[in-house]
């Protein structure tokens, strides 16, 4: 995760340096890093804490049990479902993907799963698209992505008829 | 004027507050309010005080990205060619403007806060609707950083290949869906470039 946060500021002081050699103005800059920060910021604690209080109430053990290779298709909605209402950052998604995969969850399902969480991670909505972009585009792209979770899932089930790459067990999870 | 004028402009402060703590931040509190209690009673003093350890920690390590993140998003606002970007994901560019905006999101670094400051840098450039969706889709579930850093870490990189190969064609998917949905969309920022006095004027 830190290499994220490096790569951004690198980005930040190349497009300073760049700024500076330009002859920017940096008022309105500020201004509008001012405006946006007003924005975000407390309407984003809030969303962090409420998130937060979500993830308790998940039950994650009885979900893995319904995402194994039995459940076969069938898995998809509910590694759906799930995916929707995790409501936190890649650490907790990913960990729980993990406790998934070690609780014997396929891998459609897996994609499933994170395909869902990433494009619908409800803090992500709560704390950044709704005070920056707005409702209506939330709407608009709630709408659109609809169909993608599950068309990842089935390509990823499809996959499986034909090989075995990629195919969980992930080294590390079995035994 | 001097550049920062605007600190003191009264106007300016009023709507910076109005912005910052309007019915949106009241709702989003009251929210908060409300999970707390379920969660308290649902699972107990242990949980709720655990679920505010976390985010305490998670806001410490989330503030400096946001500063960052929210830094770039002004400078490119103000940087970024605009009208070159509105012809390269416009609403006249079909497929292809699909094409650089899932290319565009699978390359941004970093997380929410910058994927989403962009968008809305984006949204005023004059990409179309399609484009919006296919960027942020992109970043999603294709972005490169995250994928390195999360799938391959923890789910291992055969697995990691395949939900990427799997998810290649869905941002282009998402913003043809998205030029087809007859829904009507405001984006906040077209809102602010109508107010005068704002940034967001300055186009």
């Amino acid at each position: 995760m830190n290499y994220g946060f490096l790569a951004l500021l690198v980005l930040l002081f190349v497009l300073i340096a760049v700024a500076l050699r330009q002859r920017q103005d940096f008022g309105p800059i500020l201004m509008r890093f001012c405006e946006q920060f007003a924005k975000l910021v407390p309407r984003m604690l809030c969303a962090l804490v409420a998130a937060g209080f979500i993830a308790q109430l998940i039950p994650k053990q009885t979900i893995s049990g319904l995402l194994g290779d039995d459940a076969g298709l069938l898995a998809l909605p509910v590694a759906a479902a799930t995916g929707l209402i995790v409501p936190a950052g890649p650490v907790i998604a990913f960990a729980i993907a993990a406790v998934f995969a070690k609780a014997g969850a396929s891998t459609p399902a897996l994609v499933t799963f994170v395909t869902s969480w990433s494009m619908y991670a409800a803090h992500r909505i709560l704390i950044y698209e709704v005070p920056l972009i707005g409702a209506s585009f939330l709407r608009l792209r709630a709408l659109s992505v609809l169909p993608l979770p599950f068309l990842a899932g089935g390509i990823a089930f499809l996959a499986g008829l034909l090989t075995h790459y990629g195919m969980l067990p992930v080294p590390w999870t079995a035994g | 004027m001097p550049p920062l004028d605007f600190l003191r402009d009264p106007e300016w402060r009023r709507e910076l507050r109005a912005d910052a703590f309007g019915k949106g931040f009241w709702g989003f509190f009251a929210a908060a309010g409300i999970l707390g209690v379920v969660c308290w009673l649902v699972r107990g003093q242990e949980a709720f005080l655990d679920a505010l350890a976390k985010d305490a920690v998670l806001l410490v390590g989330l503030m400096p990205r946001v500063v960052v993140a929210l830094s770039i998003a002004a400078l490119v606002y103000f940087m970024l060619p605009r009208d070159r970007i509105s012809g390269l994901v416009g609403q006249e560019s079909g497929v292809k403007g699909l094409l650089v905006a899932t290319a565009a999101g699978t390359v941004t670094p970093g997380g929410p806060s910058s994927a989403y400051a962009l968008l809305a840098v984006l949204a005023v450039s004059g990409a179309d609707r399609g484009a919006m969706v296919a960027y942020i889709t992109a970043w999603a579930t294709l972005g490169l950083q995250r994928v390195l850093v999360w799938d391959v870490p923890f789910m291992g990189a055969e697995f990691a290949i395949l939900r990427v190969l799997v998810s290649l064609p869905l941002p282009v998917l998402a913003g043809l869906i998205a030029r087809r949905l007859p829904l009507e969309l405001h984006v906040r920022e077209e809102e602010d470039a109508r107010r005068p006095k704002r940034s967001g004027a300055r186009t």
